[in-house]
This record gives C-alpha cells, structure tokens and sequence, in this order.
C-alpha cells in the first residue's frame, strides 16, 4: 500500500505540469468537536463524558480531463484512549484504535470513454437500502460507538463499464480491511453481569491474506433500477472467540477475546421501483461460507422511501434467515439490525435547521434504539448538532445489550 | 332572423372560434418554438450564485457549477455544489428525455452513495432552495401544447402571454403554466406554474444579455408562493458551445469532484 501510495503521487507530480492549464484543484474538509454525555456507567467503563476531535481535509486534483487523483487525510484525538498516541501516518488504518493522524483515501480515477478505473485507498459502496445494506461488502466501518459508525476506505482497483442503461462493475482489493470494533475495556463492548468482575483482555484479531474480489451488474430501466452482485471474500465483521486468559499462578481469572474474520462469499441483489406514492427498495444477499465456525443466512430489507414537503421518510423492515448456524459469538451489527422494524425520517425547517430522527425496534420486542437530532448550520462554515440515543432492551438482544449507553451527543464542526 | 340560418350563423362562429382557437394555439407554439430553437447550443457551462430569502431576509448563500451537453429535451447536465462548504461535492446529473420527464441522480460524497430521484419526489425543494428537482429539468417544446393568451408587458418589455399545459400531466406536479416571452428578443421573462388554479411558483428572469448570440438571463429568482420565500440564481462566467464530452455526463462521472 504505501508503494502504491508512492506510485500515485509521482504520477500526480508527473502529470500536473504537463497540463497546467486543464488542472483543476478542488478541497473540502471540516474540524469537528464532539461531546458525548452516557446516563449511565456500565460494567465494564464508568467513564460517561467522551470528547473527540477530528480534522479531516480532502484534496482533488484533475491533471486532465481523463485523470483524477484524491487525496485524504483524518487527524484525531479522543479524551477516552480512542485513538492511537503514535504520530504516524496510518496509511492502511486497520489497527484497533483510530489512528491519530490517517490517510483516508489516496487514489486515481482513469476515465477512457465508458470505462472508469479505480486505484488506490477508496471508497466503494453497493446496495440501494440505507438502514441495512446487505450487498455492501466492501464498506468496512467504524464500529467504535456502534451506532455512529463511519465507513473506512478499502485498498484495491475497481473498473466500471456503463454501456446504454447497464453497468458493469468489478472490484479487486489485494489486501483485507476490518470492520473497526468496540474496545473491550469501553461500554461499547457489552459484558455479561455475571462476567463483569472479571478482566477482559483484547487477544488481538488474526487477519486475513488473501485478496477479496466482487463484480457487479446494475441496470437502469426506464423507471425500476435493480443489480445483481457477487463478492468473494471476508466478512469485515469478526467472529469473535472468548476464553480464559492464560494468567500469573495466583492472579485473580480472567477472559480473553481474539477475532478472526471469515471467508465469505455472498450472493446479492437489489431494487429500487418509484411507485405512485412510495419508491419501494429491496435487498438481499445470500452469504455462504466455507469456515466451519461460521453462519449462512439471508439477510433481506424492504423499505419505503417517499420525499413529501421537507419530510424525507424511509422505513421498511430488516430480516434475516439463517440456513446454517455453526457460530456462536459474532460482532455483527448488520445481523443485529435484522428481524427489525427500521425507520428513518429528516425534516428540513429552513435552509440552516434540520431535525431527523431514527429508530429501530426489534420485532420480538427484545431490543430498541431511537435516536432525534437537530442540527443548525451558521454562516457559510458552522453547523451545530445536538443529538439524543436512546437504547433499550434485553441483555441477551444486540440493541439491547447497550442498554446502558443512552446519551446525548453535541457536535460543533466547522466546514472549509 | 329565422332559425335556420340563425343556427347556420352559429356554426360559423363556431367555426371560426375553433379556427381562431387553432390559429392561437399555432401561434402560441410557434412563440415558444422560436424561443426555444434562439437559445439551441451544444453545451452551455456557468458559475451560480443562490441565494436564499425568507419573508424576513436573506437567509442562505450556495453556490454551483452547472454544465449542460446538448439542448432542449436531447440534452444532459450535471450541476455540482461548490459552497457552502458542508455541501461541496454534492452533485446532481439530469438526464432529460424529449418524449417524458428527466432521469435525475444525486450524489451525496459524505455517504459515497448516488441515489436516484424518484418522479413523485420532483416536487419537492432542491437541497433547501425555492427550486424543486422538476424546475432543473428542461423540457422540450413537444411535452407541452400551448394557447396564446394575450400581450402583457414585465419590466415595460412586450411579451406575449402563453399558457402551455404538459402532454403528460402525470409525470409533472404542475398543471398548467403561464409562459411571458419577450417580443424583442424571444427571451422568457416569467413563467408562473399552476397547480390546478393555484399559483404554486413564479420564476422571474431579469438582466436579460445576449450571451454569443444567445439572450440570456443573467438572473433568475423563484418564489415559492405558499410559502413566501424566494431564491435569486446569478449566473457567472456563463459560456455556451463550450467543449464537453459525453463521459462527462454519467452517474460514474458525478462521483468525481
């Protein structure tokens, strides 16, 4: 990767002043505060103030007009050891902690007609839904403060060919990027009462060599947008192992959790059809896997999307069928937002306020999560956000389990 | 006067109303004909300001880049949000069709996510301005038929009155329109859209410049009339029959910045 990294930017250098006049240089990038204030401590972390701050700046450059480089940096810092001290330049960023300083994405965009190439650190997305996106297998995440996670770029080369209403898409990634998971001395990381006088040590995760590759088939018809995918390679999401940690003779017990991350290999397809009131979206995906350890199962979502006046209203249900059970501990948000209700509605007061609100409710009743939020922008650069989670349930449920993690967030970013 | 040839006498201003009718609506398309082929150009590229009024003020700044491959229902165009910066990046590709409505995808780069604009989502505010999706849409000339409603004067220039009602009323949120095309130079000078009998928009054209041959609007504000606030669009650096390509006009295309 960094070699890659390298290549990209003598190739920015190289091609830069050979076309000076076409060059066009564009940026984006914010500074944002945040504070998070937890009602209550839990088991495993009494700390219930949380401050983050992150800098995130994006560079653009179009040498020509079939060529574009771009170029992306995160600085970080985190008042709850959420990120990694060392001052170095994360360029993989697969590490437990957040990076302090990060290189979140470095590519270069090659246009030849109808073909579009990829390379470098990217983003790539699949799937129409938005609450569960069962298709989206190369958009590992942030998964620290499970419900706001951020995606994380992925390293590799994607093609896409559009000819009349068909794309054709094909990723290859060389090298596997994790889902970033909770910390396991943090509340994200729910610990059973019965476990909680017991230290918990973080084993580390085995990752994966291999490469990950997908393609993809999208068609836009007149009025229905639907796609056909295969992916062929990890679950970003870990299996999650927890054992008695081996200790001093003497010392007081205590448990260890290690990671591995799964072959997979998915079967997927999606939909989007506008109808007379609602567009109506569908999605499913087939995961088989030839780990014995490892679960296969359908996760699907329909859900109806209607913009209507300054209301944007999304809400459908999230489901899941498991074919074969083999494993019994996963991290796996996706699943855990299955057999769900899951709703999703924004409100657009002015053009400076908004006001959203979120929820999922699972369909045994076992565990909730609902989340408001007002947001305010002030001048060309500000924008205030306060926002509320609350979080319900059983403690053997995924929503549930976080029961203790209600809080309010507020943010502060300033855009430039 | 006995009653058949009264009844003779009726049919002939029967006639001649439904002749003059013709006539009217012949004239009123050949206005709006005209109009359209004065401002035919292979592509056209500007800079534009929005800017955002509520009944108590200017409330909002935005600015974009527009550029457009093609004319008149054959044409396509991608506008792309270069400020505030929180919306930098956020781009809209309108794929308009001679025959039906656009084809319209947004993309949004804080999600890395295009997402297509469904037609019963047309009506609604484009990214909190006065503008809904439908008003960035062009249509052609043959989406519409049109009745000439009389003279009118706006800003003390001449202008024909024309009301044109879409073909297909289902895939518009307006009923009818009521067009105001300037006589001296076949630019239009407002446009007033209807929903049933109620004025939903009112698009003022203002600093109206003849741009390579082609008169142009140099401002643009929409009133939103059932909620009173209004967007002025200043167009800058405007160019027509500017070199653009085709590649440059797809959902693969908008996800470049």
């Amino acid at each position: 990767m960094k070699r890659l990294a390298a290549l990209l930017l003598l190739g920015a250098a190289a091609a830069a002043p050979s076309a000076l006049e076409a060059q066009t240089i564009t940026q984006r990038g914010f500074a944002d505060a945040s504070l998070f204030l937890f009602a209550q401590e839990t088991p495993n972390d009494p700390t219930r103030e949380v401050a983050d701050v992150l800098a995130r700046e994006e560079i653009f450059v179009k040498p020509a007009g079939w060529l574009q480089f771009a170029a992306g940096l995160d600085l970080r810092a985190s008042s709850h050891d959420q990120v990694d001290d060392r001052w170095r330049l994360d360029v993989a960023d697969r590490g437990e902690r957040r990076p302090r300083l990060a290189l979140r994405r470095l590519s270069a965009t090659i246009t030849r007609g109808a073909l579009t190439v990829d390379a470098g650190k990217q983003f790539i997305r699949w799937g129409k839904t938005d609450i569960v996106t069962p298709t989206d297998r190369f958009a590992p995440r942030d998964f620290l403060n499970v419900i706001d996670a951020e995606f994380l770029g992925v390293a590799g080369v994607r093609g896409v060919v559009q000819a009349r209403g068909n794309t054709f898409e094909a990723v290859w990634l060389p090298r596997f990027t994790p889902s970033r998971v909770p910390l396991v001395d943090q509340r994200w990381t729910a610990v059973p009462s019965e476990a909680a006088a017991l230290p918990l040590f973080d084993a580390g995760a085995t990752l994966p060599d291999g490469s990950q590759a997908g393609v993809r088939w999208s068609r836009t018809a007149d009025r229905v947008e639907f796609s056909l995918s295969l992916f062929d390679g990890f679950n970003h999401l870990p299996n999650v192992a927890v054992f008695p940690a081996p200790t001093p003779f003497g010392a007081p017990p205590a448990l260890a959790v290690s990671r591995t991350y799964p072959s997979i290999r998915s079967y997927g397809a999606d939909a989007a059809l506008p109808t007379k009131l609602f567009t109506i979206k569908a999605e499913a995906a087939y995961f088989t896997s030839s780990a014995a350890d490892t679960d296969q199962y359908v996760l699907y979502v329909v859900q109806l999307e209607r913009q209507a006046g300054e209301w944007v209203i999304v809400g459908g249900y999230a489901g899941e069928a498991v074919t074969e059970r083999r494993s019994s501990f996963v991290f796996a948000p996706d699943r855990g937002l299955t057999r769900a209700i899951v709703a999703r509605a924004s409100y657009t007061i002015g053009p400076t306020k908004s006001v959203a609100f979120e929820g999922a409710v699972r369909q045994n009743g076992d565990g909730a999560y609902a989340r408001a939020e007002y947001s305010q922008a002030r001048g060309q650069h500000w924008r205030t956000t306060i926002s509320g989670a609350a979080i319900g349930g059983r403690a053997d449920d995924f929503l549930g389990q976080y029961r203790r993690n209600s809080h309010v967030k507020a943010s502060l970013r300033y855009s430039f | 006067m006995n009653s058949a040839v009264r009844a003779r006498l009726l049919v002939a201003i029967a006639a001649l109303a439904v002749a003059l009718d013709v006539r009217a609506a012949d004239n009123a398309r050949q206005i709006v004909e005209e109009a359209q082929k004065r401002t035919d150009a292979a592509s056209q590229r500007y800079e534009g300001l929005l800017q955002v009024f509520d009944a108590k003020g200017k409330i909002a700044d935005k600015r974009w880049t527009f550029e457009r491959l093609g004319s008149h229902g054959r044409s396509k165009a991608v506008l792309r949000f270069t400020a505030p910066a929180e919306v930098k990046g956020v781009a809209l590709l309108v794929v308009n069709h001679p025959d039906r409505a656009s084809d319209q995808w947004m993309w949004t780069p804080a999600i890395e996510r295009d997402r297509r604009i469904a037609l019963q989502d047309r009506s609604t505010r484009f990214f909190g301005t006065d503008f809904s999706f439908e008003d960035l849409e062009e249509r052609d000339v043959d989406q519409y038929d049109f009745t000439l409603l009389g003279d009118d004067a706006i800003d003390g220039a001449a202008c024909w009155k024309v009301q044109s009602m879409p073909r297909q009323s289902k895939s518009s949120q307006y009923t009818r329109s009521i067009v105001w095309v300037r006589k001296d130079n076949y630019a239009f000078a407002r446009v007033e859209s209807y929903s049933k009998s109620d004025l939903v928009r009112r698009l003022n054209y203002s600093d109206i410049r003849s741009v390579q041959g082609i008169w142009t609007a140099r401002q643009l504000e929409m009133t939103d009339a059932r909620r009173g606030s209004r967007t002025r669009l200043t167009l800058d650096k405007l160019e027509y029959n500017v070199p653009l390509k085709d590649e440059d006009f797809t959902l693969q295309a908008i996800r470049r910045q």
